[in-house]
Protein backbone atom coordinates (compact mmCIF):
# COMPACT_ATOMS: atom_id res chain seq x y z
CA UNK A 1 0.00 0.00 0.00
CA UNK A 2 1.52 3.53 -0.78
CA UNK A 3 1.97 5.06 2.18
CA UNK A 4 -0.29 8.51 2.36
CA UNK A 5 2.13 10.93 2.95
CA UNK A 6 4.05 10.00 -0.60
CA UNK A 7 1.12 11.06 -2.43
CA UNK A 8 0.86 14.71 -0.51
CA UNK A 9 4.59 15.22 -1.40
CA UNK A 10 3.67 15.31 -5.22
CA UNK A 11 1.85 17.67 -5.20
CA UNK A 12 3.60 19.72 -2.83
CA UNK A 13 6.64 19.17 -4.02
CA UNK A 14 7.72 22.21 -6.50
CA UNK A 15 10.32 20.45 -8.56
CA UNK A 16 8.02 17.58 -9.48
CA UNK A 17 5.52 19.84 -10.18
CA UNK A 18 7.29 22.10 -12.36
CA UNK A 19 8.15 18.68 -14.17
CA UNK A 20 4.33 18.32 -14.69
CA UNK A 21 3.04 21.70 -15.63
CA UNK A 22 5.96 23.29 -17.39
CA UNK A 23 6.48 23.60 -21.18
CA UNK A 24 8.66 21.43 -22.38
CA UNK A 25 10.02 21.60 -26.31
CA UNK A 26 8.70 18.53 -28.00
CA UNK A 27 10.38 16.07 -30.51
CA UNK A 28 9.43 16.06 -33.89
CA UNK A 29 6.87 12.90 -33.82
CA UNK A 30 4.51 14.58 -31.06
CA UNK A 31 5.03 17.45 -31.99
CA UNK A 32 2.86 16.38 -34.75
CA UNK A 33 0.24 15.03 -33.24
CA UNK A 34 -0.24 17.31 -30.40
CA UNK A 35 0.04 19.90 -33.53
CA UNK A 36 1.95 22.82 -31.39
CA UNK A 37 5.87 22.94 -30.70
CA UNK A 38 5.26 23.16 -26.57
CA UNK A 39 3.13 21.52 -24.35
CA UNK A 40 3.48 20.07 -21.00
CA UNK A 41 3.60 16.40 -19.73
CA UNK A 42 0.21 16.79 -18.06
CA UNK A 43 -0.78 18.37 -20.92
CA UNK A 44 0.22 15.89 -23.64
CA UNK A 45 -1.32 13.39 -21.26
CA UNK A 46 -4.75 14.74 -21.82
CA UNK A 47 -4.40 14.89 -25.28
CA UNK A 48 -3.67 11.82 -25.95
CA UNK A 49 -6.21 10.38 -23.42
CA UNK A 50 -9.14 12.52 -25.13
CA UNK A 51 -7.60 10.88 -28.43
CA UNK A 52 -8.16 7.84 -27.13
CA UNK A 53 -11.63 8.35 -26.13
CA UNK A 54 -12.61 10.38 -29.23
CA UNK A 55 -11.53 7.60 -31.45
CA UNK A 56 -13.18 4.88 -29.63
CA UNK A 57 -9.51 2.98 -29.48
CA UNK A 58 -10.02 1.09 -26.55
CA UNK A 59 -9.86 -2.57 -27.09
CA UNK A 60 -13.70 -3.62 -27.02
CA UNK A 61 -13.22 -7.01 -25.16
CA UNK A 62 -10.61 -5.33 -22.49
CA UNK A 63 -11.05 -1.68 -21.58
CA UNK A 64 -7.73 -1.85 -20.04
CA UNK A 65 -6.18 -1.72 -23.95
CA UNK A 66 -5.54 0.76 -26.46
CA UNK A 67 -5.79 -0.92 -30.04
CA UNK A 68 -2.69 1.76 -31.62
CA UNK A 69 -4.19 3.89 -34.60
CA UNK A 70 -1.03 4.81 -36.61
CA UNK A 71 -1.43 8.23 -35.41
CA UNK A 72 -1.11 7.22 -31.80
CA UNK A 73 1.52 4.53 -32.48
CA UNK A 74 3.93 7.48 -33.70
CA UNK A 75 4.23 8.41 -30.79
CA UNK A 76 4.18 5.48 -28.42
CA UNK A 77 7.06 3.64 -29.56
CA UNK A 78 5.32 1.72 -32.56
CA UNK A 79 3.56 -0.46 -30.53
CA UNK A 80 0.27 -1.93 -31.85
CA UNK A 81 -0.91 -2.12 -28.63
CA UNK A 82 -0.64 -0.50 -25.61
CA UNK A 83 -2.14 -1.34 -22.12
CA UNK A 84 -3.85 1.77 -20.26
CA UNK A 85 -1.48 1.22 -17.17
CA UNK A 86 1.72 2.34 -19.11
CA UNK A 87 0.36 5.20 -20.37
CA UNK A 88 1.63 7.28 -18.26
CA UNK A 89 5.34 5.51 -18.38
CA UNK A 90 5.03 6.14 -22.09
CA UNK A 91 4.25 9.77 -22.02
CA UNK A 92 7.26 10.24 -19.94
CA UNK A 93 9.89 9.01 -22.30
CA UNK A 94 9.06 12.28 -24.59
CA UNK A 95 10.10 14.12 -21.49
CA UNK A 96 13.24 13.69 -20.50
CA UNK A 97 14.80 15.24 -17.16
CA UNK A 98 16.22 18.33 -18.49
CA UNK A 99 20.04 18.40 -16.93
CA UNK A 100 20.64 21.81 -14.77
CA UNK B 1 -13.10 13.17 6.69
CA UNK B 2 -15.40 13.68 9.45
CA UNK B 3 -15.16 17.43 9.96
CA UNK B 4 -16.11 19.64 13.09
CA UNK B 5 -17.89 22.28 11.93
CA UNK B 6 -16.40 25.68 13.64
CA UNK B 7 -18.64 26.01 16.42
CA UNK B 8 -17.47 29.19 17.26
CA UNK B 9 -17.78 31.06 13.75
CA UNK B 10 -21.01 31.66 14.35
CA UNK B 11 -20.85 33.03 17.74
CA UNK B 12 -18.30 35.31 16.40
CA UNK B 13 -19.03 36.51 12.54
CA UNK B 14 -22.57 37.17 12.86
CA UNK B 15 -22.99 39.62 15.48
CA UNK B 16 -20.70 41.62 12.73
CA UNK B 17 -23.03 41.41 10.31
CA UNK B 18 -25.83 43.73 12.50
CA UNK B 19 -24.04 46.89 11.70
CA UNK B 20 -23.01 47.16 8.32
CA UNK B 21 -25.27 50.49 7.97
CA UNK B 22 -24.91 49.97 3.96
CA UNK B 23 -27.45 48.49 1.29
CA UNK B 24 -26.21 44.86 0.52
CA UNK B 25 -23.89 45.52 -2.75
CA UNK B 26 -25.08 45.33 -5.86
CA UNK B 27 -24.43 42.77 -8.02
CA UNK B 28 -21.18 43.71 -10.16
CA UNK B 29 -22.88 44.37 -13.97
CA UNK B 30 -22.11 41.24 -16.24
CA UNK B 31 -22.57 42.38 -19.30
CA UNK B 32 -19.52 43.26 -21.40
CA UNK B 33 -19.41 46.79 -22.10
CA UNK B 34 -20.61 47.60 -25.17
CA UNK B 35 -19.73 49.57 -27.59
CA UNK B 36 -23.28 51.44 -28.57
CA UNK B 37 -24.10 52.21 -25.16
CA UNK B 38 -21.05 54.30 -24.62
CA UNK B 39 -21.80 57.02 -26.61
CA UNK B 40 -25.64 56.89 -26.16
CA UNK B 41 -26.63 55.75 -22.36
CA UNK B 42 -30.56 56.51 -22.73
CA UNK B 43 -31.05 53.26 -24.66
CA UNK B 44 -31.82 51.10 -21.24
CA UNK B 45 -33.69 47.76 -22.17
CA UNK B 46 -35.31 47.97 -18.28
CA UNK B 47 -36.67 51.43 -16.85
CA UNK B 48 -34.98 52.11 -12.97
CA UNK B 49 -37.30 50.64 -10.42
CA UNK B 50 -39.29 52.68 -8.33
CA UNK B 51 -37.86 51.09 -5.53
CA UNK B 52 -34.60 52.87 -6.13
CA UNK B 53 -33.06 49.61 -6.74
CA UNK B 54 -30.16 49.69 -9.32
CA UNK B 55 -29.49 46.31 -11.50
CA UNK B 56 -26.04 46.69 -12.88
CA UNK B 57 -26.45 50.24 -14.25
CA UNK B 58 -23.21 50.67 -15.00
CA UNK B 59 -21.45 49.22 -17.83
CA UNK B 60 -18.39 50.78 -18.15
CA UNK B 61 -15.90 52.05 -15.46
CA UNK B 62 -15.89 55.19 -18.04
CA UNK B 63 -16.47 58.32 -16.23
CA UNK B 64 -18.15 60.71 -18.67
CA UNK B 65 -20.84 57.48 -19.97
CA UNK B 66 -20.99 57.00 -16.15
CA UNK B 67 -22.06 60.61 -15.35
CA UNK B 68 -24.47 60.30 -18.48
CA UNK B 69 -26.10 56.85 -16.68
CA UNK B 70 -26.92 58.39 -13.73
CA UNK B 71 -28.35 61.86 -15.09
CA UNK B 72 -30.75 59.63 -17.41
CA UNK B 73 -31.75 57.21 -14.38
CA UNK B 74 -32.70 60.61 -12.48
CA UNK B 75 -34.50 62.15 -15.48
CA UNK B 76 -36.51 59.43 -15.18
CA UNK B 77 -37.45 57.81 -11.90
CA UNK B 78 -40.71 58.98 -11.34
CA UNK B 79 -39.89 59.51 -7.64
CA UNK B 80 -37.65 62.04 -5.59
CA UNK B 81 -33.95 59.98 -5.25
CA UNK B 82 -33.33 59.72 -1.65
CA UNK B 83 -29.97 58.76 0.31
CA UNK B 84 -29.87 55.07 -0.33
CA UNK B 85 -30.98 56.01 -3.87
CA UNK B 86 -27.66 57.35 -4.16
CA UNK B 87 -25.62 55.21 -2.50
CA UNK B 88 -26.94 52.20 -3.69
CA UNK B 89 -25.95 53.97 -7.43
CA UNK B 90 -22.42 55.06 -6.08
CA UNK B 91 -22.10 51.37 -4.82
CA UNK B 92 -22.51 49.68 -8.40
CA UNK B 93 -20.52 52.46 -9.80
CA UNK B 94 -17.26 51.47 -7.26
CA UNK B 95 -17.85 48.08 -7.83
CA UNK B 96 -16.23 48.41 -11.42
CA UNK B 97 -14.30 51.70 -11.74
CA UNK B 98 -11.12 53.70 -9.91
CA UNK B 99 -11.67 55.49 -6.78
CA UNK B 100 -10.59 58.63 -8.32
CA UNK B 101 -13.63 58.31 -10.72
CA UNK B 102 -15.89 57.45 -7.88
CA UNK B 103 -14.95 60.44 -6.15
CA UNK B 104 -15.92 62.02 -9.53
CA UNK B 105 -19.54 61.04 -9.68
CA UNK B 106 -20.32 61.36 -6.17
CA UNK B 107 -18.91 65.04 -6.72
CA UNK B 108 -21.10 65.41 -10.01
CA UNK B 109 -24.30 63.73 -7.82
CA UNK B 110 -23.66 66.39 -5.53
CA UNK B 111 -23.60 69.33 -7.88
CA UNK B 112 -26.80 68.52 -9.82
CA UNK B 113 -28.72 67.07 -7.26
CA UNK B 114 -28.76 70.00 -4.21
CA UNK B 115 -31.22 67.73 -2.26
CA UNK B 116 -28.52 65.26 -1.81
CA UNK B 117 -26.35 65.53 1.03
CA UNK B 118 -24.05 62.87 1.48
CA UNK B 119 -23.53 61.17 5.17
CA UNK B 120 -21.61 58.88 6.81
CA UNK B 121 -22.89 55.98 4.45
CA UNK B 122 -22.28 57.44 1.45
CA UNK B 123 -18.47 58.40 2.43
CA UNK B 124 -18.59 54.46 3.76
CA UNK B 125 -19.39 53.51 0.48
CA UNK B 126 -15.84 55.30 -1.12
CA UNK B 127 -13.67 53.86 2.25
CA UNK B 128 -14.86 50.08 1.35
CA UNK B 129 -13.44 50.75 -2.66
CA UNK B 130 -10.48 52.68 -1.29
CA UNK B 131 -9.69 49.71 1.62
CA UNK B 132 -10.34 47.08 -1.21
CA UNK B 133 -8.07 48.25 -4.13
CA UNK B 134 -4.50 46.90 -4.09
CA UNK B 135 -2.21 49.22 -2.45
CA UNK B 136 1.10 49.91 -1.13
CA UNK B 137 0.77 52.40 1.29
CA UNK B 138 -2.59 53.92 2.86
CA UNK B 139 -3.05 56.79 1.45
CA UNK B 140 -5.74 56.39 -0.58
CA UNK B 141 -7.98 55.19 2.64
CA UNK B 142 -6.34 58.73 4.19
CA UNK B 143 -7.37 60.19 1.27
CA UNK B 144 -11.33 59.45 2.30
CA UNK B 145 -11.06 59.83 5.67
CA UNK B 146 -10.28 63.42 5.67
CA UNK B 147 -12.91 63.94 2.61
CA UNK B 148 -15.27 62.95 5.61
CA UNK B 149 -13.89 64.92 8.14
CA UNK B 150 -13.72 67.82 5.56
CA UNK B 151 -17.26 67.39 5.44
CA UNK B 152 -18.10 67.45 8.54
CA UNK B 153 -18.01 63.95 9.51
CA UNK B 154 -16.25 62.41 12.08
CA UNK B 155 -15.15 59.03 11.59
CA UNK B 156 -16.73 56.50 14.11
CA UNK B 157 -16.72 52.86 14.62
CA UNK B 158 -18.60 52.19 11.80
CA UNK B 159 -16.32 53.76 10.03
CA UNK B 160 -13.45 52.00 11.45
CA UNK B 161 -15.32 48.81 11.11
CA UNK B 162 -15.72 49.11 7.13
CA UNK B 163 -12.37 49.84 6.74
CA UNK B 164 -10.36 47.26 8.71
CA UNK B 165 -13.53 44.96 7.55
CA UNK B 166 -12.53 45.73 3.78
CA UNK B 167 -8.54 45.39 4.61
CA UNK B 168 -8.56 42.30 6.23
CA UNK B 169 -10.92 40.94 3.42
CA UNK B 170 -8.24 41.59 0.42
CA UNK B 171 -5.34 40.35 2.71
CA UNK B 172 -3.98 43.83 3.53
CA UNK B 173 -3.37 42.63 7.30
CA UNK B 174 -0.38 44.93 8.17
CA UNK B 175 -2.26 48.07 6.73
CA UNK B 176 -5.80 47.12 9.04
CA UNK B 177 -3.17 47.25 11.59
CA UNK B 178 -1.61 50.18 11.15
CA UNK B 179 -5.25 51.80 10.26
CA UNK B 180 -6.64 50.53 13.32
CA UNK B 181 -3.57 52.34 15.80
CA UNK B 182 -3.89 55.19 13.29
CA UNK B 183 -7.79 55.44 13.82
CA UNK B 184 -7.50 54.97 17.91
CA UNK B 185 -5.02 57.57 18.42
CA UNK B 186 -7.96 59.91 16.36
CA UNK B 187 -10.33 58.86 19.06
CA UNK B 188 -12.41 56.26 16.82
CA UNK B 189 -11.21 53.06 18.73
CA UNK B 190 -12.16 49.76 17.32
CA UNK B 191 -15.61 47.68 19.06
CA UNK B 192 -15.13 44.38 20.25
CA UNK B 193 -16.41 42.95 17.08
CA UNK B 194 -13.96 44.87 14.64
CA UNK B 195 -10.89 43.78 17.32
CA UNK B 196 -12.13 40.59 17.42
CA UNK B 197 -12.29 40.65 13.86
CA UNK B 198 -8.75 41.95 13.34
CA UNK B 199 -7.50 39.31 15.59
CA UNK B 200 -9.19 36.57 13.82
CA UNK B 201 -7.76 37.72 10.43
CA UNK B 202 -3.96 38.50 12.31
CA UNK B 203 -4.18 34.77 13.93
CA UNK B 204 -4.50 33.27 10.43
CA UNK B 205 -1.11 34.87 8.83
CA UNK B 206 1.00 35.96 11.37
CA UNK B 207 3.20 34.73 14.49
CA UNK B 208 1.01 34.17 17.56
CA UNK B 209 3.88 36.61 19.17
CA UNK B 210 3.11 39.10 16.66
CA UNK B 211 -0.52 38.39 17.63
CA UNK B 212 -0.16 39.00 21.93
CA UNK B 213 1.78 41.96 20.98
CA UNK B 214 -0.89 43.57 18.98
CA UNK B 215 -3.30 42.56 22.00
CA UNK B 216 -0.77 43.99 24.89
CA UNK B 217 -0.15 46.98 22.61
CA UNK B 218 -4.10 47.89 22.12
CA UNK B 219 -5.30 47.40 25.80
CA UNK B 220 -1.91 49.47 27.08
CA UNK B 221 -2.24 52.22 24.63
CA UNK B 222 -5.85 52.47 24.26
CA UNK B 223 -7.53 50.39 26.95
CA UNK B 224 -8.96 47.98 24.32
CA UNK B 225 -9.12 44.47 26.87
CA UNK B 226 -9.64 41.09 25.01
CA UNK B 227 -13.05 39.47 25.59
CA UNK B 228 -14.18 36.41 26.21
CA UNK B 229 -14.89 35.81 22.49
CA UNK B 230 -10.86 36.93 21.73
CA UNK B 231 -9.42 34.44 24.13
CA UNK B 232 -11.63 31.90 21.94
CA UNK B 233 -10.63 32.88 18.91
CA UNK B 234 -6.78 32.94 20.17
CA UNK B 235 -7.51 28.99 22.19
CA UNK B 236 -8.68 27.58 18.73
CA UNK B 237 -5.90 29.37 16.87
CA UNK B 238 -3.17 27.47 19.33
CA UNK B 239 -5.48 24.14 19.40
CA UNK B 240 -5.47 24.64 15.65
CA UNK B 241 -1.56 24.43 15.65
CA UNK B 242 -1.93 21.26 18.26
CA UNK B 243 -0.10 23.48 20.77
CA UNK B 244 -2.59 22.40 23.88
CA UNK B 245 0.16 23.51 26.45
CA UNK B 246 -0.26 26.95 25.56
CA UNK B 247 -4.03 26.89 25.08
CA UNK B 248 -4.23 25.58 28.86
CA UNK B 249 -2.46 28.68 29.61
CA UNK B 250 -4.67 30.78 27.84
CA UNK B 251 -7.60 29.32 30.15
CA UNK B 252 -5.62 30.22 32.98
CA UNK B 253 -5.29 33.45 31.98
CA UNK B 254 -8.70 33.48 31.09
CA UNK B 255 -10.34 32.99 33.98
CA UNK B 256 -7.66 35.29 35.89
CA UNK B 257 -9.09 37.84 33.75
CA UNK B 258 -12.67 36.65 35.19
CA UNK B 259 -13.93 35.20 32.58
CA UNK B 260 -16.01 32.15 33.13
CA UNK B 261 -15.72 29.79 29.80
CA UNK B 262 -18.68 29.13 28.35
CA UNK B 263 -19.69 26.09 25.54
CA UNK B 264 -18.05 27.76 22.37
CA UNK B 265 -14.52 27.81 24.97
CA UNK B 266 -14.95 24.22 25.97
CA UNK B 267 -15.88 23.02 22.24
CA UNK B 268 -12.63 24.75 20.36
CA UNK B 269 -10.50 23.30 23.60
CA UNK B 270 -12.33 19.93 22.91
CA UNK B 271 -11.75 19.67 19.42
CA UNK B 272 -8.02 20.86 19.94
CA UNK B 273 -7.88 17.27 21.84
CA UNK B 274 -9.94 15.47 19.74
CA UNK B 275 -7.62 16.80 16.48
CA UNK B 276 -4.98 15.10 18.20
CA UNK B 277 -6.67 11.58 19.00
CA UNK B 278 -6.96 12.53 22.25
CA UNK B 279 -10.23 10.66 23.44
CA UNK B 280 -9.83 10.41 27.48
CA UNK B 281 -8.79 13.95 27.69
CA UNK B 282 -12.06 15.28 25.45
CA UNK B 283 -14.25 13.06 27.79
CA UNK B 284 -12.33 15.14 30.83
CA UNK B 285 -13.44 18.24 28.88
CA UNK B 286 -16.91 16.92 28.85
CA UNK B 287 -17.32 15.88 32.32
CA UNK B 288 -15.78 19.57 33.22
CA UNK B 289 -18.16 21.38 31.22
CA UNK B 290 -20.88 19.02 33.07
CA UNK B 291 -19.71 20.18 36.78
CA UNK B 292 -19.33 23.25 35.92
CA UNK B 293 -22.80 23.18 34.80
CA UNK B 294 -22.45 24.14 31.39
CA UNK B 295 -25.04 22.36 29.06
CA UNK B 296 -23.38 20.89 26.27
CA UNK B 297 -24.79 21.68 22.50
CA UNK B 298 -24.55 19.79 19.41
CA UNK B 299 -21.44 20.68 18.63
CA UNK B 300 -19.97 19.39 22.18
CA UNK B 301 -21.46 15.68 21.52
CA UNK B 302 -20.64 15.89 17.74
CA UNK B 303 -16.78 16.80 18.54
CA UNK B 304 -16.56 14.01 20.73
CA UNK B 305 -17.91 11.64 18.74
CA UNK B 306 -15.32 12.56 16.04
CA UNK B 307 -12.75 12.38 18.64
CA UNK B 308 -14.07 8.87 20.01
CA UNK B 309 -14.36 7.74 16.62
CA UNK B 310 -11.04 8.89 15.57
CA UNK B 311 -9.18 7.37 18.42
CA UNK B 312 -10.63 3.92 18.07
CA UNK B 313 -13.07 4.06 20.48
CA UNK B 314 -16.35 3.58 18.40
CA UNK B 315 -18.17 1.68 21.27
CA UNK B 316 -18.00 5.05 23.76
CA UNK B 317 -18.63 7.47 20.42
CA UNK B 318 -21.97 5.35 19.87
CA UNK B 319 -22.76 5.70 23.79
CA UNK B 320 -22.22 9.17 23.19
CA UNK B 321 -24.88 9.17 20.44
CA UNK B 322 -27.10 7.72 22.97
CA UNK B 323 -26.27 10.68 25.15
CA UNK B 324 -27.11 12.92 22.95
CA UNK B 325 -30.48 11.41 21.65
CA UNK B 326 -31.44 11.94 25.60
CA UNK B 327 -30.78 15.22 25.86
CA UNK B 328 -33.03 16.39 23.25
CA UNK B 329 -30.68 17.14 20.23
CA UNK B 330 -31.08 15.52 16.80
CA UNK B 331 -27.65 14.11 15.32
CA UNK B 332 -26.94 15.45 12.34
CA UNK B 333 -25.14 14.96 9.53
CA UNK B 334 -21.45 15.24 10.92
CA UNK B 335 -22.87 12.83 14.02
CA UNK B 336 -22.96 9.73 11.98
CA UNK B 337 -20.41 10.70 9.35
CA UNK B 338 -17.79 10.65 12.39
CA UNK B 339 -19.35 7.68 13.46
CA UNK B 340 -19.44 6.22 10.33
CA UNK B 341 -15.33 7.78 9.57
CA UNK B 342 -14.67 5.35 12.98
CA UNK B 343 -16.52 2.03 11.88
CA UNK B 344 -14.48 2.13 8.59
CA UNK B 345 -11.11 2.37 10.69
CA UNK B 346 -12.27 -0.34 12.40
CA UNK B 347 -12.64 -1.95 8.65
CA UNK B 348 -16.31 -2.30 9.36
CA UNK B 349 -16.93 -0.50 6.08
CA UNK B 350 -20.33 -2.90 6.64
CA UNK B 351 -21.54 -1.51 9.54
CA UNK B 352 -21.25 2.05 8.58
CA UNK B 353 -23.63 1.09 5.52
CA UNK B 354 -26.04 -0.07 7.90
CA UNK B 355 -25.64 3.18 9.75
CA UNK B 356 -26.10 5.17 6.69
CA UNK B 357 -29.51 3.37 5.86
CA UNK B 358 -30.70 3.91 9.63
CA UNK B 359 -29.58 7.42 8.99
CA UNK B 360 -31.63 7.68 5.79
CA UNK B 361 -34.54 6.42 7.96
CA UNK B 362 -34.58 8.82 10.64
CA UNK B 363 -34.85 11.41 8.50
CA UNK B 364 -30.81 12.69 8.22
CA UNK B 365 -29.76 13.23 4.78
CA UNK B 366 -26.13 12.16 4.51
CA UNK B 367 -24.00 14.94 2.60
CA UNK B 368 -20.58 14.53 0.14
CA UNK B 369 -18.32 14.39 3.20
CA UNK B 370 -20.43 11.05 4.32
CA UNK B 371 -20.23 9.25 1.51
CA UNK B 372 -16.46 9.97 0.51
CA UNK B 373 -16.14 8.03 4.37
CA UNK B 374 -18.16 5.64 2.85
CA UNK B 375 -15.98 5.19 -0.10
CA UNK B 376 -12.87 5.24 1.24
CA UNK B 377 -14.01 2.66 3.92
CA UNK B 378 -15.52 0.38 1.53
CA UNK B 379 -12.43 1.06 -0.93
CA UNK B 380 -10.08 0.14 1.92
CA UNK B 381 -12.24 -3.29 2.95
CA UNK B 382 -12.18 -4.38 -0.57
CA UNK B 383 -15.31 -4.36 -1.24
CA UNK B 384 -15.18 -3.21 -4.62
CA UNK B 385 -18.88 -3.66 -5.89
CA UNK B 386 -20.37 -1.43 -3.36
CA UNK B 387 -18.09 0.86 -3.61
CA UNK B 388 -18.47 1.29 -6.95
CA UNK B 389 -22.23 1.18 -6.45
CA UNK B 390 -21.73 4.20 -3.76
CA UNK B 391 -19.22 5.54 -6.46
CA UNK B 392 -22.10 5.35 -8.78
CA UNK B 393 -24.35 7.32 -6.90
CA UNK B 394 -22.34 10.08 -5.93
CA UNK B 395 -21.61 10.64 -9.59
CA UNK B 396 -25.25 10.47 -10.40
CA UNK B 397 -25.77 13.16 -7.35
CA UNK B 398 -22.80 15.12 -8.85
CA UNK B 399 -20.90 15.20 -5.63
CA UNK B 400 -17.34 15.92 -5.63
CA UNK B 401 -14.45 13.50 -4.84
CA UNK B 402 -12.00 14.03 -1.90
CA UNK B 403 -8.57 13.52 -2.20
CA UNK B 404 -8.18 10.33 0.19
CA UNK B 405 -11.56 8.76 -1.20
CA UNK B 406 -10.37 9.41 -4.53
CA UNK B 407 -6.75 8.39 -4.32
CA UNK B 408 -8.20 5.11 -2.62
CA UNK B 409 -11.16 4.27 -5.11
CA UNK B 410 -8.14 4.64 -7.87
CA UNK B 411 -5.80 2.56 -6.23
CA UNK B 412 -8.44 -0.40 -5.18
CA UNK B 413 -9.27 -0.32 -8.84
CA UNK B 414 -6.15 -0.67 -10.45
CA UNK B 415 -5.23 -3.07 -7.57
CA UNK B 416 -7.98 -5.41 -9.29
CA UNK B 417 -6.67 -4.46 -12.70
CA UNK B 418 -9.54 -2.36 -13.31
CA UNK B 419 -7.30 0.52 -14.91
CA UNK B 420 -10.04 1.51 -17.52
CA UNK B 421 -11.88 1.95 -14.60
CA UNK B 422 -9.55 3.90 -12.74
CA UNK B 423 -9.20 6.39 -15.76
CA UNK B 424 -13.08 7.00 -15.48
CA UNK B 425 -12.85 7.75 -12.16
CA UNK B 426 -10.03 9.95 -12.85
CA UNK B 427 -12.05 11.87 -15.94
CA UNK B 428 -14.72 12.21 -13.10
CA UNK B 429 -12.37 13.73 -10.86
CA UNK B 430 -11.01 16.08 -13.74
CA UNK B 431 -14.33 16.66 -14.92
CA UNK B 432 -16.13 17.67 -11.44
CA UNK B 433 -13.26 20.05 -10.52
CA UNK B 434 -12.95 17.65 -7.24
CA UNK B 435 -9.18 18.34 -7.62
CA UNK B 436 -6.56 19.88 -9.18
CA UNK B 437 -5.56 18.21 -12.51
CA UNK B 438 -2.74 17.67 -11.45
CA UNK B 439 -3.65 16.38 -8.13
CA UNK B 440 -5.79 13.97 -9.57
CA UNK B 441 -2.91 13.15 -12.57
CA UNK B 442 -0.18 12.60 -10.54
CA UNK B 443 -2.36 10.29 -8.03
CA UNK B 444 -3.24 8.47 -11.19
CA UNK B 445 0.71 8.27 -12.36
CA UNK B 446 1.92 7.18 -9.04
CA UNK B 447 -1.01 4.45 -8.46
CA UNK B 448 0.26 3.04 -12.06
CA UNK B 449 3.62 3.32 -11.38
CA UNK B 450 3.18 0.92 -7.79
CA UNK B 451 0.63 -1.36 -10.25
CA UNK B 452 3.82 -1.99 -12.37
CA UNK B 453 6.21 -2.68 -9.29
CA UNK B 454 3.33 -4.32 -7.83
CA UNK B 455 2.84 -7.03 -10.51
CA UNK B 456 6.38 -7.68 -11.08
CA UNK B 457 6.63 -8.76 -7.63
CA UNK B 458 3.11 -11.01 -8.35
CA UNK B 459 1.20 -8.87 -5.94
CA UNK B 460 -1.67 -7.32 -8.01
CA UNK B 461 -3.33 -8.37 -11.43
Amino acid sequence: MLPQRLKKTITDNPKKLANLIDLANLPSPVREFVGQSQISRLGCFFRVWSYIKENNLQDPNNKNLVNCDEKLRSILLGKPQVELAELPALIKLHFPKVPK
Amino acid sequence: MGKIPPSFRPAISNSLTRKLPLEPPTSIPHHSPEKTTKKKPPQHPKKPQASGKAEALFKSPDLSSAKKVFNYIVSTTKYSPDLRFHNTLLQSYASISTLNDSISLLHHMIKTQPSFSPDRSTHHVLLSQSCKAPDSSLSAVNQILNLMINNGLKPNQVTTDIAIRSLCEVGRIDHAVELVKELSLKQSPPDNYTFNLLVKNLCKCRTLSTVYSFIDHMKSSFGIKPDLVTYTILIDNVCTSKNLREAMRLVGVLNDSGFKPDCFVYNTIMKGYCMLSKGSEAIEVYKKMKEEGIEPDLVTYNTLIFGLSKSGRVKEAKKYLDILVESGHFPDAVTYTSLMNGMCREGNALGAMVLLEEMERKGCTPNSCTYNTLLHGLCKCRLMEKGMDLYGAMKLAGMKLETASYATLVRALCREGRVAEAYEVFDYAVESKSLTDVAAYSTLEVTLKWLKKAREQGLAV
